[in-house]
């Protein structure tokens, strides 16, 4: 079976090497003479006017908290395509209740207008 | 050794570089940054352990979301790390017994005195792992499987309950602020003497 995820591997490899490789040519073959005015930060040729942290509308979160909610839902959908042939109707009815369940939720969230953005 | 044992030793150790990384890095986006590495060593640990579905999954609901929002969430709070730091030591004596109570907790399952548990490598499957998981999953633990949907459910609806705010769809009066309306926000006496006229 982990013969299969060998060209994952390599990729994983490949993609190490190549994020990897220009960072470390650059520090080895790049001139490094850093002075104040370089280690500014720069911001369209004036002064920086404030910190880059600051406090976000709630909202952001709470799309985000959605997405892992829908995505769960998604992970228990795999194995249950996976094996569907073999459970039949009955299988076929318990996710449909799964689904049920959380397509409640959905229209809750419609409904509030979580997914509104005026 | 045969090539999955060095494959092992080489997730392993970066799995425990960036665990420490996790908990010594002073930026929190680095810690956050770690711990995505350390999601993805563990996959390929239980790739290697031939769980082939939790390995996917952590990757697709960890990394994917989990730490997505972890991200969003550190890049955008207004932490102040230089005051976080000097509260450091007054915290230590809470953070020192719950980590006591964990390497403890630790100690009683690895030691294998009141846990027993077979040794996970040595199980054989005659299907894929998806499928093993699948077969049960929708036949013997259904009830586990419809309390996660609930749960779900919960989580969404709190989620909204908890975060939104202010939108109204109507404009309806709730009875709720009529009752809590007092008389001395909306009219004000004024006693004052009457003007004489010119």
């Amino acid at each position: 079976m982990l013969d299969s995820y060998f060209p994952v591997l390599l990729f994983i490899l490949v993609g190490l090497g190549v994020g990897i490789g220009p960072l470390v040519l650059g520090k080895i073959l790049a001139p490094h003479k850093p002075n104040d005015q370089k280690n500014s930060p720069y911001e369209c040729g004036f002064e920086a006017f404030e910190d880059a942290r600051m406090k976000f509308d709630v909202r952001y979160y709470l799309v985000a908290i959605l997405f892992i909610l829908f995505d769960l839902e998604i992970t228990f959908l795999f194995p249950w395509a996976v094996v569907l042939d073999s459970l039949g109707l009955q299988g076929f009815i318990v996710m449909m209740i799964f689904l049920g369940i959380l397509v409640v939720g959905f229209i809750y969230e419609w409904k509030k207008g979580a997914l509104d953005w005026e | 050794m045969i090539f999955t044992d060095y494959l092992f030793y080489l997730f392993s150790g970066i799995l425990v570089l960036a665990s420490l990384r996790v908990i010594t890095a002073n930026n929190p986006v680095y810690s956050a940054l770690s711990l995505v590495l350390a999601f993805f060593s563990a996959a390929g640990i239980w790739l290697l352990l031939h769980a082939e579905f939790l390995a996917i999954a952590l990757v697709l609901v960890y990394v994917g979301a989990v730490m997505v929002l972890f991200l969003f969430v550190v890049m955008m709070l207004d932490i102040n790390i230089e005051a976080l730091r000097q509260r450091f030591w007054s915290y230590f004596p809470v953070a020192l017994l719950i980590a006591l109570l964990f390497i403890f907790e630790i100690y009683l399952v690895v030691t294998d005195k009141f846990f027993s548990s077979s040794d996970p490598a040595g199980i054989p499957l005659e299907k894929s792992n998806t499928h093993s998981i699948g077969s049960v999953l929708y036949t013997d633990y259904l009830l586990p499987f419809q309390v996660a949907a609930v749960i779900l459910l919960v989580a969404i609806i709190s989620a909204i309950v908890l975060t939104m705010y202010g939108k109204k769809s109507h404009k309806a009066i709730d009875p709720k602020d009529q009752i809590k309306v007092n008389r001395n926000d909306r009219v004000r006496v004024v006693k004052m003497k009457s003007e004489k006229k010119k």
